[in-house]
């Protein structure tokens, strides 16, 4: 396959996102731009331009109508797909680290970083749909997490809780509507870095600083599989159609200039989500892979790394004949 | 253009070619789906340049979400705001050719040997071999029973026919003559100096050209076909650059010679996807 380089970010990137159908790709990084482009041909639909500081995350509702980012800045912003208008501004204290919708797209989560005195927080926000309403500012719940900080956080099916990865390694299940500690485990040992839904929500996959990756069931957070590299992991992803997930990650950004770019491991891992068996390895980025998203429809799926490119690959027709023996 | 460099005809070298300027000639032919537009044109260093382009087209149908289908109609927004439609390349380039290999590590592997051995261990004491290909199954289970004459056959064969390439090759290593100037690298003691050329040449010898391939042939029936004579270092089969098909012949490089000449007598006049094929040595392009 001839992968697409999409050269629109003059910084690392942070996070890339499919829309439902898989035609848009979104993406964020720290140079204050959004980039959305036409996953089939690469062919870029424009920017929004408004964040001033990094931006941390993007999410996208069901319908393509609604964007949302969360900024370095102290601020999340919702913008309007089509045009690229800012439509609302939410003022936090501190840099807004992830933004997620709801499964209805009712409700926003925000995670806030812990900085500056004030406490990391995670943050829902109810969401007019319609274009030209105007927006509340009054938050529905502030969950404060005690002990370590959340880093990624995401929603359970039908809304029931929210899930969120720690920065000590913890998984969390919180009641959003009273802001309630439902149920922790703490399978990791170091930062999450990731947590991807798969598409019913009732399961999950993290990745994370320790080395490993694993897939979780959302309602009761039983451990269900296990990944475990050689590298640092910086995301996960878990692929329709074929029984993979795909691990990104690579060692830390600072020390790249003293290795050697093959010890890197700057590779996009392909492993059988059942079996936990390593299947096949896509290379091409140059420093560590921040972010992996995976097409709806499985046709495709997209890297972004700290090289600042993100690299779009359709997969040959190879990888979709490809079969485990006796299985 | 040498005639401009006259100053006599200079005028009439120019009336020449400004009437082929005029004229560009665009020439459309079209052959198995595969589109030629050649075109003659100036440069900016005044030569007449000759531009061919071959465009393939296919036509692939697909069906796409209406809202997927309403969206590839949006506007360009933001810094992309007025541009045209279609990949810029100043954000969008394609890159390198990458492969994603699936494959399964040992653990699947190792069942499918255990079930395989078990069966071999009923026939303990009995030995399986082919009398085609002298693999350890049986004749019947052969894949090679209906097409070729079995091995031994074929090595007797051989014998007979002496094998003249054979002994060719033989003597160059082994007279060293005094009448005969040798250089210094060709001589016994000087071998291990030269070992690339050496090798390379032998190469050479262990090639032979297969010809009258089908049109499908793939590099991977090539090896299936002579596999079974010695280990092969290459094979190459001769494509059509635009459509990709066999040109109908192919060279294959065997690491002992021997192997090589097996094949040759053994597929020599064998019919193949209902061509019969035609053997012979390779001749070195030089």
């Amino acid at each position: 396959m001839r992968p697409i380089l999409l050269q629109g970010h003059t910084r690392s990137l942070t996070q890339i996102k499919y829309n439902a159908e898989g035609d848009l790709l979104f993406s964020v990084s720290k140079d204050h731009v959004v980039n959305v482009w036409y996953s089939h041909n690469g062919e870029r639909l424009g920017t929004y331009n408004g964040h001033v500081g990094a931006i941390w995350s993007v999410a996208v509702n069901s319908t393509s109508t609604l964007l949302i980012t969360g900024s370095a800045d102290n601020s999340a912003k919702l913008w309007e797909v089509r045009t690229g208008k800012c439509l609302h501004t939410w003022e936090f204290k501190t840099a807004v680290k992830r933004v997620a919708f709801s499964e209805d797209d009712s409700m926003i989560l925000a995670v806030t970083e812990q900085r500056m005195g004030y406490p990391g927080s995670v943050v829902i926000l109810s969401l007019n749909q319609d274009i030209d309403a105007k927006q509340s500012d009054e938050p529905i719940t502030t969950i404060h997490p005690e002990g370590s900080k959340a880093m990624v956080a995401d929603w359970g099916y039908l809304n029931k809780y929210i899930i969120t990865g720690h920065e000590n390694g913890t998984i969390s299940q919180y009641d959003w509507k009273t802001g309630n500690l439902i149920q922790s485990i703490q399978p990791h040992t170091a930062e999450i870095t990731d947590l991807q839904m798969s598409e019913d929500r009732t399961y999950f996959i993290t990745s994370s600083k320790d080395k490993s990756a694993q897939i979780f069931e959302s309602n009761t957070l039983s451990p269900l599989k296990k990944y475990v590299t050689d590298a640092p992991l910086n995301s996960a992803s878990i692929t329709p159609v074929q029984e993979f997930v795909i691990l990104g990650g690579g060692q830390e950004a600072m020390h790249v200039t003293t290795t050697g770019a093959r010890q890197g491991k700057f590779e996009c891992r392909f492993w059988h989500k059942i079996l936990e068996e390593e299947v096949g390895r896509v290379k091409g980025h140059f420093g560590p892979i921040n972010t992996i998203s995976v097409h709806p429809s499985g046709q495709s799926f997209s890297s972004g790394g700290e090289d600042g490119y993100v690299r779009v690959h359709h997969f040959d027709q190879d990888y979709f004949k490809f079969k485990y023996p006796d299985l | 253009m040498p005639l401009e460099s006259t100053p006599q005809k200079h005028s009439w070298a120019d009336e020449v070619g400004e009437e082929f300027d005029q004229l560009p000639s665009d020439n459309l032919t079209e052959e198995a789906g595969i589109k030629t537009v050649i075109e003659i044109r100036t440069n900016d260093e005044g030569k007449k340049v000759k531009i061919t382009r071959k465009i393939k087209k296919t036509l692939i149908t697909t069906h796409v979400n209406k809202a997927v289908a309403e969206r590839k109609k949006w506007e360009k927004f933001g810094e992309e705001k007025g541009k045209k439609d279609g990949p810029d390349l100043s954000t969008t380039s394609v890159g390198e050719q990458i492969f994603l290999k699936l494959s399964t590590t040992g653990k699947q592997a190792e069942v499918t040997e255990d079930i395989d051995s078990a069966k071999k261990k009923l026939l303990l004491g009995k030995k399986i071999l082919c009398r085609i290909c002298k693999g350890d199954h049986f004749t019947t289970k052969c894949p090679y029973k209906d097409t070729l004459q079995p091995l031994d056959e074929l090595t007797t064969a051989l014998e007979e026919v002496k094998n003249p390439p054979n002994v060719e090759a033989a003597p160059a290593e082994t007279t060293t003559g005094p009448t005969k100037y040798v250089p210094p690298n060709a001589r016994a003691g000087g071998k291990t100096a030269s070992t690339d050329s050496y090798s390379k040449e032998r190469r050479d010898d262990a090639t032979i050209r297969v010809t009258n391939l089908s049109e499908d042939t793939t590099e991977n029936d090539i090896h299936d076909l002579f596999r079974r004579f010695g280990s092969i270092s290459r094979v190459y089969l001769a494509r059509d650059r635009e459509t990709n098909v066999c040109k109908g012949f192919a060279f294959v490089s065997f690491v002992l010679r021997d192997d090589a000449a097996k094949a040759l007598q053994a597929i020599n006049g064998y019919g193949y996807d209902n061509l019969i094929l035609r053997v012979e040595w390779a001749k070195s392009s030089t």
